[in-house]
């Protein structure tokens, strides 16, 4: 009995948490509509699409291929990614080119985002440095899956 | 080529007694033993070169380490292949060779079957302290028909030049200028132009030589590897098909990327003509999956499991009604023994069939080393199981065939198309047995997809008579069955005979039973 | 004659203007709990729906809910038994929405020698009907449950079924107390009744009078409701609940049926046991406070300060029943039924016994 009243003592401070929470976050959000501005301020989530939070240098977004200085692919398609990717999303195709220093090209370079798990062992794996994922781009949504497959036009940035 | 076996002597490597033959070199030795000595130069083909110098091991009473690929063992010898010593050196060695190694593997095709790869993971791993700027030298040099050589990489093993010396004797290739200049390079003018240039690839420890053939094509350790026979010739080469399992995600199918040399030392000791390493297309281009029904009685839809029934029904109508002169049969040298061996059984034991032809393809000619000119695996099997070997007559099958049963692609090549439609249209019921989609698929009634020899289980006969056995390196494509299957179905479902077929579950049980029947095949058997 | 045509344009008028009300209410407390919820839980809320670039924090998310809802599919399974699938969301909300016919928003308002009732209608027994009105809702429930022809549907029918009558035992015998408190289950008369004052000062208002029946009655009328920590037959994390095969505006009617519950539940709280409009001290003709003081009013002030009265009263309790919801964790449905039967029912036969102890002394 003396244990049951306790749990309905608990339930009650429980009401008070909440109704402290609302109680502080009403009154410095009322204050902030009338204008009046305080050193104390009601909790506040990010609001997402207009504010944004800064992406941490480390944080792992949309792949890019990064470029030699005359525009051509890093990428020499040795196909580390290719063989470290856990999700199997990564294909590459290496063609031949004129140049006996680069030799290799990649002639396709797909990246299938709609299945990548952003794990980034395709950044390390690379030994060029022609792959990385930082270009900060976390928006990914598409309207059909087929756009997510990213090609080499849609990587080299 | 088998050497008497000579003496057995003991001696010690790491403290572990070891047998080896008397005059044996210690790297031999340590190799039956199963312990691997690091080693560059030495190839089992060739006698030792001693030029990489990884092969350094401590041999007690020795002041200075010693080469293991040269040195012969001796009773008692005392060798260490892994103390302190001598994985420093090895680590020197390394040094040295990597002083000049542009370590590119990135783009380099022999990445992942790399020994100087494999070797500086295992005792190399430090930073090179090298400050002054490698040698240039030719990166893209080609040097034979599909040959690329890249200077940069070699660490001049000079197993190439050993190679085109002892085995194809053409001596094409040398090592130029002296010192830290020193390049495996082609005489002017000339180019590797054999038949075998396609080993040169193979054997280089390094990525110094590469095969414009598989260059860039893939990486090696996408590739899994299966064992088998090359049938292209009559030597029955024994090869390794390495494949791609091929990328489900991007549909990029199952694909065969190369082919190597499994060292048989009765047959093609470590080599494999170009003509073998290159036609590898024949395994994926082409191919047929599923069975092709142009035109059959009824409602019926042939899946594998009724075909013999529906074969059996219209062969024994025949056969009940004593017109087996009505079958004919045309058959060709890339079945296997025991598929022959069934044929003959079924059609000339059983059924007495008459007409029975053999479609191969034209001979080619002869490299006088390993390619023969028969183009086909297993002619010697056919003649060794009874078959007597007649070219297809047109004429002969078009005079009243009412079932014609064929088997593979190559009629086709024989005849031209208005010939060939016009015999095979007096012809009622035609079945062929094909790996291909091919136009000739159109002329017959059923079209049956059957596995080629990569993808199934049996035996070839080589030419010299020599009785090899294969197992399935792939898997077939789509609905493909081998034809053994196929054709000890229809032996039971016949009924002349039909206890002996249903002991028959596999080839080797069928070549235990061939042996029985033929003491041919009886000896190579045992 | 014409006297008649008045009485029936007022009758209507009363009617039109509970209903809207009603309405209105609903819809924003629908805005009321995604705001509040948030408050508690230290974010923003919803303040994204907007016309013409105008916020006003999150105030036309109703509208924009309403619209979504309108517009979605009217999806009817094939499965399903289609005239009572279309039956259930309205039954419910019928027997919800009848019951603001019971409740007096305020005392009368005289205007000329006309004298109107701030009540739809004024029944001699509104609590009963107000009582029995919430129970036939069930019926709603356990239709939509049964014509789903899906498991979860049936399931969660079936335990709305069995909580709402669990709960209505303790709902009715925890106002029996009330009842004998104030000898009436008119309800605008239980209303007068707490005009009284208890000793001289204490208006006598039901909370003072009835303080366990009033919390017997707030649990079991948070029960009733079907929201958390009593939402069982809704269950969304476990089997989504009777509404599983309803969409669009169908599925819409079953939220504001909830919603509606809410108010009809905090109408009832005030009236039963917060003295409904009454102000304390104020009198038809102004205040007249314990201590001498006096104000007095005119009367459409007095009204407006009743009508104002019982409007706040019911906010707060709105207010109170949302703290909730988003204060506690759900009930297993084993602790729902001990709760009822073996906490609730106990409690309000002790206050019966108690008021009747009480009473007699």
């Amino acid at each position: 009995m003396i244990k049951a009243l306790r749990y309905f003592i608990e339930i009650i401070r429980g009401s008070f948490i909440t109704g402290r929470h609302f109680a502080s976050n009403f009154f410095f959000r009322c204050l902030k509509v009338l204008g009046i501005k305080t050193k104390r301020k009601g909790a506040e989530t990010i609001q997402y699409p207009e504010q944004r939070k800064e992406i941490a240098s480390r944080h792992r977004s949309l792949h890019r291929l990064m470029t030699r200085p005359d525009g051509k692919p890093r990428c020499v398609a040795c196909m580390l990614c290719v063989t470290v990717c856990p999700s199997e999303c990564i294909y590459v195709e290496a063609a031949e080119d004129p140049d006996p220093e680069i030799q290799k090209y990649p002639a396709k370079f797909i990246i299938d985002l709609s299945r990548c798990c952003f794990c980034g062992f395709c950044v390390e794996a690379c030994p060029e440095d022609a792959i990385r994922m930082d270009t900060g781009n976390v928006e990914l949504a598409e309207y059909s899956q087929d756009d997510m497959i990213y090609d080499l036009d849609k990587l080299i940035r | 080529m088998q050497e008497k076996a000579n003496e057995m002597i003991k001696i010690f490597i790491d403290k572990e007694p070891v047998e080896a033959e008397q005059g044996t070199t210690v790297l031999k030795a340590a190799e039956r033993a199963g312990i691997h000595i690091p080693h560059l130069c030495y190839h089992p083909a060739f006698p030792p070169e001693g030029s990489c110098r990884m092969c350094l091991v401590e041999i007690e009473g020795f002041p200075k380490l010693e080469l293991a690929c040269s040195t012969v063992v001796k009773d008692e010898m005392k060798i260490s292949a892994k103390s302190e010593r001598v994985v420093k050196a090895r680590k020197a060695v390394l040094e040295f060779l990597l002083a000049e190694h542009p370590l590119d593997c990135p783009i380099c095709d022999k990445a992942g079957d790399c020994k100087l790869q494999d070797y500086y993971d295992e005792y190399g791993l430090f930073e090179s302290q090298f400050k002054e700027a490698k040698e240039k030298r030719e990166k893209k040099l080609k040097i034979g028909k599909s040959l690329i050589l890249d200077q940069e990489r070699c660490v001049l093993c000079t197993r190439c030049v050993r190679f085109l010396k002892e085995v194809t004797t053409t001596q094409d290739l040398g090592v130029f200028h002296r010192g830290v200049h020193s390049s495996v390079n082609i005489y002017e003018g000339a180019a590797v132009e054999n038949n075998y240039s396609g080993n040169l690839a193979e054997i280089c420890p390094v990525g110094a030589i590469t095969d414009e053939d598989f260059r860039f094509k893939t990486r090696s350790w996408f590739l899994k590897e299966g064992e088998s026979i090359c049938p292209l010739c009559s030597r029955g080469c024994n090869i390794l098909i390495e494949y791609h399992p091929g990328f489900p995600r991007f549909e990029v199918p199952k694909r065969v990327y190369r082919i190597k040399a499994r060292e048989n030392p009765e047959v093609n000791d470590f080599w494999v003509c170009d003509r073998g390493r290159y036609g590898y297309s024949y395994l994926d281009e082409h191919r047929a999956d599923k069975i092709i029904m142009n035109k059959i009685e009824g409602e019926n839809v042939l899946t594998w499991e009724n075909i013999s029934e529906y074969l059996g029904e219209k062969i024994k109508r025949l056969s009940s009604a004593k017109k087996t002169s009505g079958i004919a049969l045309i058959l060709h040298t890339w079945l296997s023994n025991e598929e022959l061996f069934l044929l003959h059984k079924i059609f000339k034991d059983d059924l007495k069939v008459e007409k029975i032809f053999f479609a191969d393809l034209p001979q080619g000619e002869a490299d006088g080393y390993l390619l023969t000119s028969e183009t086909s695996p297993n002619r010697r099997g056919a003649q060794e199981i009874g078959f007597d070997i007649k070219p297809v007559d047109l004429d002969a099958l078009a005079s009243g065939t009412d079932f014609l049963l064929a088997f593979g692609p190559f009629l086709s090549g024989l005849f031209s198309p208005k010939d060939l439609k016009a015999a095979l249209n007096t012809v009622k019921r035609k079945v062929l047995f094909s790996s291909y989609t091919h136009e000739l698929n159109s002329l017959f009634d059923i079209v049956l997809p059957v596995a080629l020899i990569a993808e199934k289980e049996g035996s070839l006969t080589n030419v010299e008579g020599k009785v090899q056995g294969f197992q399935p390196a792939l898997e077939p494509p789509g609905e493909s069955l081998p034809e053994w299957k196929v054709l000890s179905d229809l032996g039971k479902e016949l009924g002349i005979d039909s206890k002996f077929y249903s002991e028959l579950p596999s080839p080797e049980a069928i070549l235990i039973e061939m042996g029985k029947k033929i003491p041919f095949f009886k000896k190579k058997n045992d | 004659m014409t006297e008649t045509l008045y009485e029936t344009l007022i009758i209507f008028i009363k009617i039109v203007c509970a209903l809207v009300w009603l309405l209105a209410c609903t819809l924003y407390l629908t805005w009321l709990e995604r705001k509040e919820s948030a408050l508690i839980q230290d974010r923003v809320g919803a303040n994204r729906a907007s016309i013409f670039g105008i916020r006003i924090i999150g105030l036309f998310q109703p509208f924009a809910d309403a619209i979504k809802m309108i517009f979605k599919e009217d999806f009817v399974p094939s499965f399903s038994r289609k005239f009572l699938h279309t039956m259930a969301p309205f039954i419910s909300f019928f027997f919800v929405a009848i019951t603001i016919t019971a409740i007096p928003f305020g005392d009368t308002l005289r205007i000329g020698n006309r004298t109107i009732h701030l009540q739809i209608l004024d029944f001699n027994v509104g609590l009963l009907f107000i009582l029995a009105m919430l129970s036939l809702g069930i019926y709603g429930i356990i239709i939509s449950g049964w014509a789903s022809n899906n498991k979860y549907a049936l399931i969660g029918g079936m335990r709305g079924a069995a909580q709402v009558i669990s709960y209505e035992v303790a709902l009715g015998l925890s106002l029996i107390g009330l009842i004998m408190v104030y000898p009436s289950l008119r309800l605008s008369s239980i209303v007068l009744y707490q005009g009284e004052l208890l000793f001289g000062f204490l208006p006598k208002w039901g909370i003072f009078l009835q303080p366990l029946g009033f919390v017997v009655f707030l649990l079991a009328a948070l029960a009733e409701t079907k929201r958390a920590p009593f939402d069982l037959p809704e269950g969304e994390s476990e089997i989504i609940g009777f509404f599983t095969e309803y969409s669009g505006l169908k599925w819409g009617l079953f939220m504001m049926v909830d919603f509606m519950e809410v108010i009809i539940v905090s109408t009832l709280l005030t009236t039963l046991f917060f003295g409904g409009w009454q102000v304390p001290w104020l009198a038809s003709d102004g205040f007249h406070f314990p201590w001498g003081g006096e104000l007095l009013l005119s009367h459409v002030v007095v009204v407006l300060l009743q009508v104002a009265a019982f409007n706040i009263k019911v906010f707060f309790f709105c207010w109170l029943q949302i703290l909730i919801r988003w204060t506690y964790p759900r009930f297993r449905y084993d602790q729902l039924m001990d709760f009822g039967w073996k906490l609730l029912v106990p409690l309000s036969l002790v206050n019966i016994i108690g008021t009747g102890i009480i009473m007699t002394l």
